[in-house]
């Protein structure tokens, strides 16, 4: 079990390197650095000198192993576009909007998927189900910004009710969180459904009811403990994926959080701010694929015992 | 005369994990041990065991489809047991096998007549149109009509099915065939079908047949020599007749005795030894009732009886 | 000669019983209609348009509704909105089958090897398909887009960079399970190469798996491009996109709809036609490869 631990535990860390090393080359590989832009026309030596002040100058290992000994010890530098901070902090500034709306977005779609799809698969083919795999579909299969432009102009062009953007009172929070959540509630509405259409088709469930058990019972305390392996292991990477913010929903409801400061960066060659972007995502990704690959060992027996990758 | 197949000192063993951790810890089974075999030209012999005695791995093994441990595989009289994968390839064309299960021994996706070219076509014998002929030649020598070239694996019987993979096997003219408990996943009357057909071929082409199977009524029908398998060793080798009128182990007896019989009245009583009874039972000979001189040991060892009845037993 | 076999009718094939599942579920026969049509009209996109997709003839009506002439009415640089909606249905199903057939022609051979060798080439493509999901797709496309400016070629790299991880997913536990069957190993005893059993063996015998990664490839790209180029570093303009045009249209959008409403509802009706046509596709072919 420890084994197969430290073994993951290091694949991971060798693909995280090997992530940093070609996402460092292809922002390098942009051509153009941050000063080339027209907003600020500098002359070509006052462009050095500042080029020369970052370490912009210096060959690229020499950037990428300064760099990364600067990452281990949290310190991603400082961004281009508002150089009164650190990159740290503005990382700071700018992720509670997106932790808040995005967090809150799956902490509400993904109960309210799954409840739909237990409902789904116990009142198979009414019209629940129905309506469950409709909405399933449709919540995956329309991109993020239709559905946030289809709730602006219900919610706040024709009916009013909402303001369309902005960050600052509650209510502004209402609509994006709804955007937000449709991509965990169809996710999980779906593997809820099928988890458990799998598990009450297995020869144990009729057992079971032959013995008399109370159908709730059932349900519960062994249909949904046999479906909730899957399930438990897909919400980590799903949770980071939303909570970091999405690109689109911010763009539309102009919310000034991660997605909304990584376009800038990329605009602006904000070359620090998108490294950390991208890096501490991927981190927090390569985090959450291997707890729950730990955790997915831990619960399932055969790994437990067996020791190790079968 | 060289033997067609000839296995000497064959030996697998598995390596098996047995607890997982920080340290995993391993268990060898010996799944073949010590097993001198030899095939000659022009016979059938049979292999016979129960099921984890070894037999289908010793097949796998003469084939090369698994890597002995250490032993050698003689084909007609050419050790092949280290030759790499493109010296081997001539002389996977002299060995052909033929499986139990024939619904996964043939290729879904592929047509009969297409099934039983493939190894023109992996050879590089003939263009393809000289192929199809020799393959549509060949089902209907193993007794399906030409037309059923254009079918598919799944649209036959079992039987059927299996004479399709007798007819690949038997394609390129080998003079062994490996065949796998052919008749155990097939019904009766089929059996016996599939039976006459491989008697008829092996006349028909001197093939030599190892014939590997649990099923004692069916080897007896069809073998001339009869090699008894348990645990991964061969505890008795003499002609079929010998062995089932006179068969001298205690584990031999007692397959025998398990053999179902029609008449309830000629029921024998079956005894079932446990290993420890069977060990204890190893027949004790003197190295003077021998037929050849062996040394005394204490373990078991492999020893003729008679010119053509070995025996293991302990001697003293 | 033996007893000869009995002849036996020739029975139903797979396909057959395919069909027939296929054919049973409503939503997929739907989506197989709608993505017919729509096939179609991107194919004969030029016949079916009075104009092409950059002619700015109406400049003095910019911005109109729909009406009879001008079915979707016409957009902020006087082109007909129809045209552009229709040429952007071409772009859009082109990129997702270009992306698609790259991302089977990465993913196969990746999956066979992967499956057929086991050890240590498994353990190598699995780290590269780990490689390739901790990072945030959209992240890295958008990264990839500003690196090469956008284009049509970019995006349909990009889309197959992270379409092939399904498609070889679903190979490689396809060879696995038909590594071990008995006609590999009938194969092997008449010696033939690794090389010769994936090619003639194992791959055909994948086409379910792959004819449904295939399929479902293709949303993911077009939603992918879609995304690309309502950022702005997707199909450059003049080249209609739909993602390019909801870009535009939210700019409209609280007066002139028309904008923004058909080129989503357009990508809208593609990408749930595509999706569910797949879900059909491999609910009828292979009804053991669905949940995960």
């Amino acid at each position: 079990m420890i084994r197969y631990i430290a073994a993951r535990l290091l694949s991971i860390m060798l693909t995280f390197l090997v992530v940093s090393v070609i996402i460092f080359l292809m922002m390098h590989a942009v051509p153009g650095g941050p000063f080339d832009g027209n907003d600020m026309p500098v002359s070509d030596a006052v462009k050095a000198k500042l080029n020369a002040s970052l370490g912009l100058d210096k060959p690229l290992y020499v950037q990428y192993f300064k760099y990364m000994w600067g990452v281990l010890q949290f310190d991603f530098g400082v961004p281009f576009q508002s150089p009164g901070e650190t990159v740290l902090e503005l990382l700071a500034r700018a992720w509670p909007p997106s932790l808040i709306l995005g967090g809150l977005g799956v902490l509400i779609g993904a109960p309210l998927g799954i409840l739909l799809g237990m409902a789904a698969a116990l009142r198979r083919n009414t019209w629940i189900d129905y309506l469950a795999s409709a909405v399933a579909t449709i919540g995956l299969t329309i991109p993020v910004y239709v559905t946030s432009m289809m709730l602006i102009l219900v919610f706040a062009v024709w009916l009013g009710w909402l303001p369309a953007s902005g960050w600052g009172k509650p209510n502004s929070w209402i609509l994006p969180i709804i955007a937000y959540a449709t991509i965990p509630l169809a996710t999980y509405a779906r593997y809820t459904r099928s988890a458990m259409l799998d598990v009450l088709n297995k020869p144990f469930v009729t057992v079971l009811r032959a013995k008399g058990l109370p159908e709730r019972k059932i349900i519960f305390q062994h249909v949904l403990r046999n479906a909730a392996l899957p399930m438990a292991t897909v919400f980590l990477p799903m949770f980071i994926g939303t909570a970091t913010g999405s690109i689109f929903v911010e763009a539309m409801f102009r919310v000034p959080g991660l997605g909304a400061y990584f376009v800038s960066s990329i605009e602006l060659r904000d070359y620090s701010l998108e490294m950390a972007l991208i890096l501490m995502i991927t981190m927090m990704f390569c985090v959450s694929y291997l707890l729950s690959d730990i955790a997915y060992a831990l619960l399932n027996p055969r790994i437990r015992v067996g020791g190790g990758e079968q | 005369m060289t033997p067609a197949l000839e296995l000497r000192g064959l030996n697998k063993s598995f390596h098996l994990k047995t607890k997982g951790g920080l340290f995993p810890r391993y268990t060898e089974l010996k799944a073949v041990r010590d097993v001198n075999l030899v095939l000659p030209t022009n016979s059938i012999i049979g292999l016979v065991g129960e099921s984890g005695s070894g037999k289908s791995t010793t097949g796998m093994l003469a084939m090369r489809l698994l890597e002995p441990t250490s032993g050698h595989i003689f084909v007609d009289g050419t050790d092949i047991t280290k030759l790499d994968h493109v010296a081997l390839k001539p002389f996977r064309r002299k060995m052909q096998v033929v499986f139990q299960d024939s619904y996964s021994a043939l290729d879904p996706m592929m047509t009969l007549q297409q099934i039983v070219a493939e190894p023109l076509h992996i050879h590089n014998i003939g263009i393809s149109s000289d192929q199809k002929t020799e393959a549509l030649n060949m089902l209907e020598r193993v007794g399906l009509d030409r037309r059923y070239g254009g079918r598919y694996s799944h649209e036959l019987s079992g039987g059927q099915r299996q004479r399709v993979a007798i007819a690949r096997a038997l394609i390129l003219k080998p003079s062994v065939l490996v065949a796998d408990e052919p008749t155990s996943a097939l019904d009766v009357s089929v059996k016996a079908q599939i039976i006459n057909l491989l008697l008829d071929l092996q006349k028909e082409r001197g093939l030599s047949i190892l014939f590997i199977s649990h099923d004692l009524s069916v080897v007896r029908a069809l073998t001339d020599e009869v090699a008894v398998m348990c645990d991964g060793r061969i505890v008795e080798r003499a002609a079929t007749e010998t062995i089932f009128t006179t068969p001298r182990h205690p584990y031999t007896r007692a397959l025998l005795d398990a053999i179902p019989v029609l008449n309830p009245r000629n029921r024998r009583t079956r005894t079932f030894l446990t290993r420890e009874q069977i060990n204890k039972a190893t027949p004790r000979l003197r190295s003077t009732e021998l037929a050849e001189k062996c040394e005394p040991k204490v373990e078991p060892q492999l020893v003729p009886i008679s010119p053509n009845h070995h025996v293991e037993a302990i001697v003293t | 000669m033996t007893g000869m076999a009995e002849p036996i009718h020739a029975q139903r094939s797979p396909l057959y019983f395919a069909l027939r599942r296929f054919t049973a579920n409503k939503a997929a026969v739907a989506s197989a209609i709608v993505l017919a049509i729509l096939v179609l009209m991107a194919i004969f996109a030029p016949l079916l348009t009075p104009t092409g997709y950059a002619d700015q003839n109406y400049l003095t009506d910019a911005l109109a509704f729909p009406s009879l002439q001008h079915w979707f009415g016409i957009d902020d640089l006087g082109r007909d909105f129809f045209t552009r909606n229709l040429h952007g249905a071409r772009v859009s199903l082109t990129i997702g089958f270009a992306a698609a057939i790259c991302s089977i022609l990465i993913g196969i051979p990746l999956g066979a090897i992967a499956g057929y060798y086991g050890g240590k080439a498994d353990w190598c493509v699995m780290r590269l398909i780990e490689l390739f999901s901790v990072v945030p797709p959209l992240l890295a496309a958008m990264l990839l887009g500003a690196l090469t400016k956008g284009g049509f070629v970019t995006i349909i790299v990009i889309a197959s960079l992270f379409g092939w991880v399904q498609v070889c997913l679903l190979v490689r536990a396809q060879v696995k399970a038909f590594r071990e069957k008995e006609f590999v190993r009938a194969a092997q005893a008449l010696g033939a190469t690794p090389a010769y059993i994936m090619r003639h063996h194992l791959i055909p015998n994948s086409i379910s798996p792959i004819i449904v990664g295939f399929v479902l490839a293709m949303p993911l790209a077009m939603m992918l491009e879609a995304g690309l180029s309502f950022l702005g570093i997707g199909v450059p303009p003049p080249v209609p996109s739909w993602g390019q045009m909801i870009n535009i249209g939210i700019n409209f959008m609280y007066f002139y709809w028309h904008m923004a409403v058909f080129p989503t509802a357009a990508l809208a009706l593609t990408v749930l036609a595509t999706t569910l046509f797949g879900d059909g596709l491999r609910d009828a072919l292979d009804p053991t490869l669905k949940g995960r």
